[in-house]
């Protein structure tokens, strides 16, 4: 009885800090999505109106395009990942900390400083990519710079370390011998690779594939800094409710149809996950 | 080290020549040549560190030699890959796979060569009654089972494919007593009733007594010796396949002289003496042989017999007899063996 008071009472500094900092934020939010659309109070008439608008007011693209691109990077992101991973691993102790760390180093410099010097990168003309090969081949190229390309682009350069270190973990999980036993019974390097090791790291898989999506949905300076105007993001559609259009009930009830999106891809992934597993191992 | 002397009455099933494997300039293993003959229960002893691993791995095909090569039933396999090898090897670890049911793991060698579902569970439930685990196995997790079961899940798995041989990697080290023994014998009796050849790897002298047709004894990489377990027991070729293979007395000779005893021996000019415990004895005037003075340090009941430690001129010295043996520590008595009745080795 007195552990669980203790341990009560070592919980209760997180649970205050996430009732505080987490709960209550999306409880106004959630609050605000209720309210009349362009009113700043909470007190107004509950109403589903701007979820009914979110529905037919021009909200499907940045919808569509943000679920899109966070699909299409992360599966991108798994297919690297994967044979980096591996070879990481075999190679673990021979020069892989210095890759590791060339891969790693990276995430401290901020988002959009790296997303800037990859928009200096593929600029046209003068461009650091199109100027050299003008210069050192005498050629023209033109450049994907402001396209959805270039968003996708963006958005894998600064998400693969995000599934590159959980797949690591994953590639772990898997012992040596496992990958001999399915050898020895007949298995092609195919077979092995589908009957035993991708099973066998997938813990790692699903949590970097899951934190690559939910970051590629809240994505929004890849399609600012390298998409130009091409494309609005979820993020952006947003951000212009509670900004520029000054809506904030739109903008709430955007936000919880985001948060609920999420929800629903993070939750049935999450539950099929054996974290003790892979914190044991 | 191929065996000569008798006529070849069965087909070779493995020939290794000259089969070398090298890390960087560590000799794991060094030029092994043997053949392993059709149904035979063939087992490897050593010591850890002996390469007895190395060697099934190269032949299971999950290594390659630096030298030498491998013949099955004459075709060269040397660069064959694991999985087109018609062999299958039980893991020390076992490897099963835990993220598959027992079923899922007997079935995967038929799986992998594209077997449809409903006939691979019948083979598999075959196969699970083939090793005293039953079809109600079929469902249940291979996590839930315990360490026998386990052991049992392994070896279906491996037999699943119709290997032409099996191999072992102690696969039996990790489980209690009892459990060895009953899975020895069983072992032992499946290998009978299929006519299956089996390269078995242990470093416990007592299993390979148990199982084999024949032994081969390794040490730093190298085969030291190959016979029967009577052959390797009786006559070792030297001190550490004497030593490997149980307790022993190991006595020098020296110009037909017993160093320690002061006495002499006809048979032996130069070498060592190879005395079992069970050949030293408490000895009468009238017996044949050596005798000398001895006391007893230690007496080990061992069930159904006891061991005794013995002081003597010779230094301590190990004898078994009879769980009838009625003495005392501090007891002094005489002892002997007959020096013309001992295997003698020359190193």
């Amino acid at each position: 009885m007195t552990q669980q008071k203790l341990g009560l009472l070592f919980m209760a500094p997180v649970a205050a800090f996430l009732l505080i900092g987490f709960v209550s934020p999306i409880l106004i939010v959630g609050w605000y999505s209720l309210m009349e659309p362009r009113s700043f109070d909470l007190n107004t008439v509950f109403t589903i109106a701007n979820y009914r608008s979110a529905f037919s007011d021009g909200y499907g693209p940045p919808f569509f395009w943000s679920l899109s691109f966070a699909a299409v990077t992360t599966l991108t992101c798994l297919v690297l990942a994967w044979p980096t991973a591996k070879l990481l691993h075999r190679f673990a102790g021979r020069g892989a900390a210095v890759i590791t760390a060339l891969i790693a180093v990276p995430i401290f410099i901020s988002e959009s400083v790296r997303l800037f010097g990859m928009s200096l990168f593929l600029m046209p003309g003068g461009g650091i990519l199109a100027g050299s090969v003008r210069a050192l081949f005498d050629l023209s190229i033109g450049s994907v710079l402001n396209t959805k390309l270039a968003v996708y682009l963006g958005l894998v350069y600064v998400h693969f370390p995000f599934v590159l270190f959980p797949a690591l973990l994953g590639v772990a999980l898997i012992p040596q011998d496992r990958i001999d036993a399915a050898r020895d019974l007949g298995a092609s390097r195919w077979q092995v690779l589908r009957e035993v090791e991708l099973p066998l790291a997938l813990p790692g898989l699903v949590i970097g594939a899951l934190l690559t999506f939910v970051l590629c949905i809240g994505a929004n300076a890849e399609a600012a800094i390298l998409g130009g105007q091409t494309v609005t993001v979820l993020t952006r559609a947003v951000e212009q409710r509670f900004s520029y259009a000054q809506d904030w009930p739109m903008g709430a009830a955007l936000t919880m149809l985001v948060i609920a999106m999420t929800a629903v891809f993070v939750f049935p992934a999450l539950s099929r996950l054996d974290l003790n597993r892979l914190i044991r191992r | 080290m191929t065996r000569t002397a008798e006529p070849a009455q069965r087909q070779t099933a493995l020939s290794l020549i000259g089969l070398s494997r090298h890390f960087g300039t560590f000799k794991a293993l060094d030029s092994i040549s043997l053949e392993i003959e059709e149904g035979e229960f063939f087992t490897i002893v050593g010591p850890s560190g002996s390469g007895k691993t190395t060697m099934l791995r190269i032949l299971a095909g999950l290594d390659q030699p630096t030298q030498g090569s491998l013949l099955l039933r004459g075709t060269d396999i040397t660069r064959m890959p694991a999985n087109q090898r018609p062999t299958a090897m039980v893991f020390q670890s076992l490897a099963l796979f835990d993220h598959r049911s027992v079923g899922e793991n007997v079935e995967f060698a038929l799986k992998m060569r594209g077997m449809p579902k409903p006939e691979r569970r019948e083979q598999a439930f075959e196969l699970l009654d083939l090793v005293h685990l039953g079809r109600d196995y079929y469902n249940r997790a291979v996590t839930q089972c315990s360490g026998g079961e386990r052991q049992r899940v392994a070896l279906a798995r491996a037999l699943a494919s119709d290997p032409e041989i099996l191999f072992f990697d102690e696969p039996l080290s990790a489980l209690d007593y009892r459990l060895r023994k009953t899975l020895e014998v069983e072992l032992r009796e499946l290998q009978r009733r299929t006519g299956r050849t089996f390269v078995y790897i242990t470093h416990s002298l007592e299993e390979a007594m148990v199982m084999s047709d024949r032994i081969g004894i390794m040490r730093e990489g190298k085969l030291v010796q190959i016979g029967t377990p009577a052959e390797i027991y009786g006559q070792p070729k030297d001190r550490f396949v004497a030593r490997f293979m149980g307790e022993v007395n190991i006595f020098e000779v020296s110009d037909h002289r017993l160093v320690d005893f002061e006495a002499s021996v006809s048979t032996v000019k130069d070498g060592f003496l190879i005395v079992r415990p069970e050949m030293l004895h408490p000895a009468d005037a009238e017996d044949p042989g050596l005798h000398f003075e001895a006391t007893i340090a230690e007496v080990f009941r061992l069930g159904s017999r006891v061991q005794l430690h013995l002081e003597t001129v010779a230094g301590l010295l190990v004898s078994e007899q009879p769980a009838s043996c009625q003495l005392k520590p501090n007891d002094a008595v005489r002892f002997g063996f007959d020096p013309d009745q001992t295997h003698s080795v020359p190193e």
